[in-house]
């Protein structure tokens, strides 16, 4: 357990992740009150690595759960292994109900899914539910025993209560509002784009082998570029591959007029491909009366 | 911070629609305890806010609680100044001189080509907000005018037109439209607090609420948060059986492989019966909206929610009309819904003169559009029901009446201004089944569930 939140910025950042402060003293604060984090923010902003560096700084194990539609609690919580049951059935060979009298909802034949093997985990746990707002309603609201008691319910078997107090971490990209209930029982943590020294840095620690020069100039483009208006802005993990890219063509500047084929990179739709190609055209013109 | 300044924050934040519980108030008191240091409102921040949109109104109320001398007397008045910093290399044309008159202006100096941070300060005067406040009711209309006597407006005109002549850079244009925003906040922060402090409560900020401002007033993020709500209503509705059934037995047909399925699960004893569900009738829906230029923001709302009801309905028609009537069905569904404001003003422009009739465009639906729909239909009318004084045309209403199941029309306009002289609701009222106001998100829902 970090005793500030600067001792948990700091572990963070030596597994990889660079937190501002704000950040990581509402994240200390939710570990210390043991509240599950709910951390939204546009697709690519860091909420997963967050979580995963997390899992490192505090030595937990990782357990992740993949949210989409249609997820129910047979897949995320638990199942009974039907084909055990009937195989035990058959077994049994017998006419006598007293002799094959079992009890096939015993823990024997329970498939533990993410959710129940976090609450059961003797070892302590970072429980990762990530891209909650791809789930149903139903499902959202499932969580709540989980996320308020840190206990889940199954008929057959009663009340299960947590053992090693898993750390439980929420990501969502804002495709759609959770209830009040959920987001009451959490602590919130808004991930946006790095400001351009952030990201500087991010960049420097992720690709070693690029110069500071250049850091600089795809920060300060990536940025550029966030200011349009496109369909989806370049995140951290594409400015590190457009970085990367650069690298790859061992081009040592970012030029304007010589980027084609690399924007595909940086932006993932076609009509944002358009309409940064006519602002570099834009720009590199505005360059080049600046410099004349 | 004192106890009764934590107690006055907690009530503002409640009042202003945040919601906060015993145990968040109990795990703050732990946190303030416990982490002396870290900044208080850091720690309220982390705790008690849970949605970004809601960051805007803790800033708000803890401004106006902890920054109440910024909103003494008129004495006070060269007090009240909030200054911004902003990086201004070339501040374009009107240089050298404070814009403004009453609430003090914006400074807009040249740093004629020195890159030297530069403040912009934004005075307010209380008095004669005060006097303003009195003349104006609604909140987004009194910060328009601060705004206009602060000469704000030519302030920015200025602005666009050397961006548009090439004088300013993109970075430059950029920097520029972040100062605006920030302008903006300051005004309505100053403005709010005024409110508060006049009326000695914190309904002001309660109105700000996305839900209850008029959508005509939402700003970018408040319309993408009232898009989501929608789409949050109408993903429950999709899921709630409705009420049209088809004809066939009490609880349906038998569903074998289900009951099959269940009985696998209880040592293949069969404990109930399972039915087929059944499938509710699809409805036809022809929706119809009047797009001169007062509905045009509540049509965008409208067409948004109709397009998250689309798989619920057999069949959907979207027409448009001002004095004609126009099918936009089929470019409805394939368009981006950012800029259908666009779209419907410029479509507008082309095909009509902007003056409404909704007599003619009545009769057009009835001798053109009618054929087409069956007796199933409900039609839904958007408009705020002013005909310029033109006829009503009252038997086309009552002809398209008996044609079609049922009609509903939402109003974005007060309900006692339905009875305005050039106001047609009166005269149609036989022929709708229900009226609706629609003016903001939370009429909206109202009609979602009422309606759909």
């Amino acid at each position: 357990m970090h005793t500030s939140p600067g001792e948990l910025a700091q572990a963070l950042k030596q597994e990889g992740y660079m937190i501002d402060l704000e950040t990581a003293t509402t994240l200390f604060l939710g570990l210390y009150l043991k509240k599950p984090c709910l951390i939204e923010g546009p697709a690519g902003v860091g909420k997963t690595h967050l979580a995963i560096a997390l899992a490192k700084a505090e030595r937990r194990k990782l357990i992740r759960l993949q949210c989409y539609e249609g997820l129910d609690i047979t897949k995320a919580l638990y199942d009974w292994n039907y084909a055990k049951q009937l195989l035990r059935l058959q077994l049994a060979k017998t006419d006598d109900w007293e002799k094959i009298k079992l009890n096939l909802f015993s823990e024997e034949f329970l498939l533990a899914r993410p959710l129940l093997e976090s609450i059961r985990s003797e070892e302590p746990v970072l429980l990762l539910i990530d891209e909650l707002d791809k789930s149903d309603e139903e499902f959202e609201s499932f969580l709540l025993e989980l996320l308020a008691e840190q206990q889940v319910t199954i008929p057959e078997l009663g009340t299960i209560t947590s053992k090693a107090n898993p750390i439980v971490i929420l990501t969502s990209n804002n495709s759609r509002d959770f209830s009040d209930a959920l987001r009451r029982r959490c602590i919130h943590i808004y991930l946006t784009y790095p400001t351009l020294e952030r990201e500087m840095s991010i960049l420097s620690s992720q690709v070693p082998d690029l110069t500071e020069q250049l850091v600089q100039e795809v920060c300060e483009f990536v940025a550029k570029v966030r200011k349009l208006p496109l369909q989806k802005l370049p995140s951290v993990s594409e400015s590190i591959d457009f970085a990367c890219a650069l690298k790859a063509l061992q081009k040592d500047k970012v030029n304007y007029s010589n980027l084609m084929g690399l924007l595909n990179v940086l932006l993932k739709y076609p009509k944002d491909i358009v309409k940064l190609e006519e602002r570099l055209k834009k720009w590199d013109s505005e360059l080049k009366v600046r410099m004349d | 911070m004192n106890g009764w300044d934590f107690l006055r924050l907690i009530n503002g934040l409640r009042q202003a629609s945040i919601m906060i519980s015993s145990e968040d108030v109990r795990d703050v008191q732990i946190c303030l305890d416990r982490f002396p240091m870290i900044a208080e409102k850091q720690i309220m921040k982390a705790l008690l806010i849970r949605r970004p949109q809601d960051l805007i109104m803790f800033e708000s109320v803890w401004r106006i609680i902890f920054a109440a001398n910024l909103l003494g007397t008129a004495d006070d008045a060269e007090d009240s100044t909030r200054v911004i910093n902003i990086e201004d290399k070339n501040s374009p044309s009107i240089g050298g001189q404070g814009v403004g008159r009453g609430f003090g202006g914006i400074s807009l100096s040249n740093s004629e080509g020195h890159d030297v941070s530069k403040d912009l300060t934004l005075k307010i005067n209380p008095a004669k907000l005060e006097v303003l406040m009195n003349k104006i009711g609604a909140f987004d209309d009194l910060v328009k005018a601060v705004l206009a006597d602060m000469n704000y407006y030519t302030w920015i005109n200025s602005y666009e037109l050397d961006y548009q002549r090439g004088s300013l850079t993109e970075e430059e244009w950029y920097a520029h439209l972040n100062l605006r925003s920030s302008i903006i906040d300051e005004i309505r922060h100053q403005v709010l607090a005024l409110q508060v402090h006049k009326e000695n409560s914190w309904q002001p900020l309660a109105r700000q609420h996305f839900l209850v401002k008029p959508l005509s007033n939402l700003t970018d993020l408040e319309k993408s948060l009232v898009k989501s709500s929608i789409r949050k209503w109408t993903r429950k509705l999709a899921v709630r059986p409705g009420q049209r059934w088809k004809p066939t037995t009490r609880r349906g047909l038998i569903d074998i492989a289900r009951i099959v399925r269940q009985s696998v699960q209880c040592n293949g004893l069969i404990f109930k019966l399972s039915f087929h569900q059944r499938i509710p009738r699809a409805p036809e829906l022809i929706v119809l909206c009047d797009v001169s230029n007062s509905m045009a923001p509540f049509v965008e709302f409208l067409i948004f929610l109709i397009s998250c009801f689309k798989r619920c309905y057999r069949k959907i028609r979207v027409c448009f009309f001002i004095e004609t009537v126009w099918d936009v069905s089929d470019f409805i569904w394939d368009e981006d819904f950012e800029d259908i404001r666009q779209k419907i003003t410029s479509w507008g422009h082309k095909i009509s003169l902007g003056y409404s009739d909704y007599g003619a465009a009545f009769k057009e639906l009835a001798e053109n559009y009618l054929v087409n729909v069956s007796a199933r239909g409900t039609i839904v009318i958007l408009g705020d029901g002013k005909n310029n004084y033109r006829s009503p045309q009252k038997e086309y209403i009552a002809q398209i009446s008996e044609r079609v199941k049922q009609i509903f029309w939402l109003n974005p306009l007060n309900a006692e201004e339905w009875n305005d002289p050039d106001n047609i609701m009166k005269h149609y009222q036989p022929f709708y089944r229900k009226a609706y106001r629609c003016r903001s998100a939370e009429d909206l829902l109202k009609i979602v569930r009422d309606v759909f």
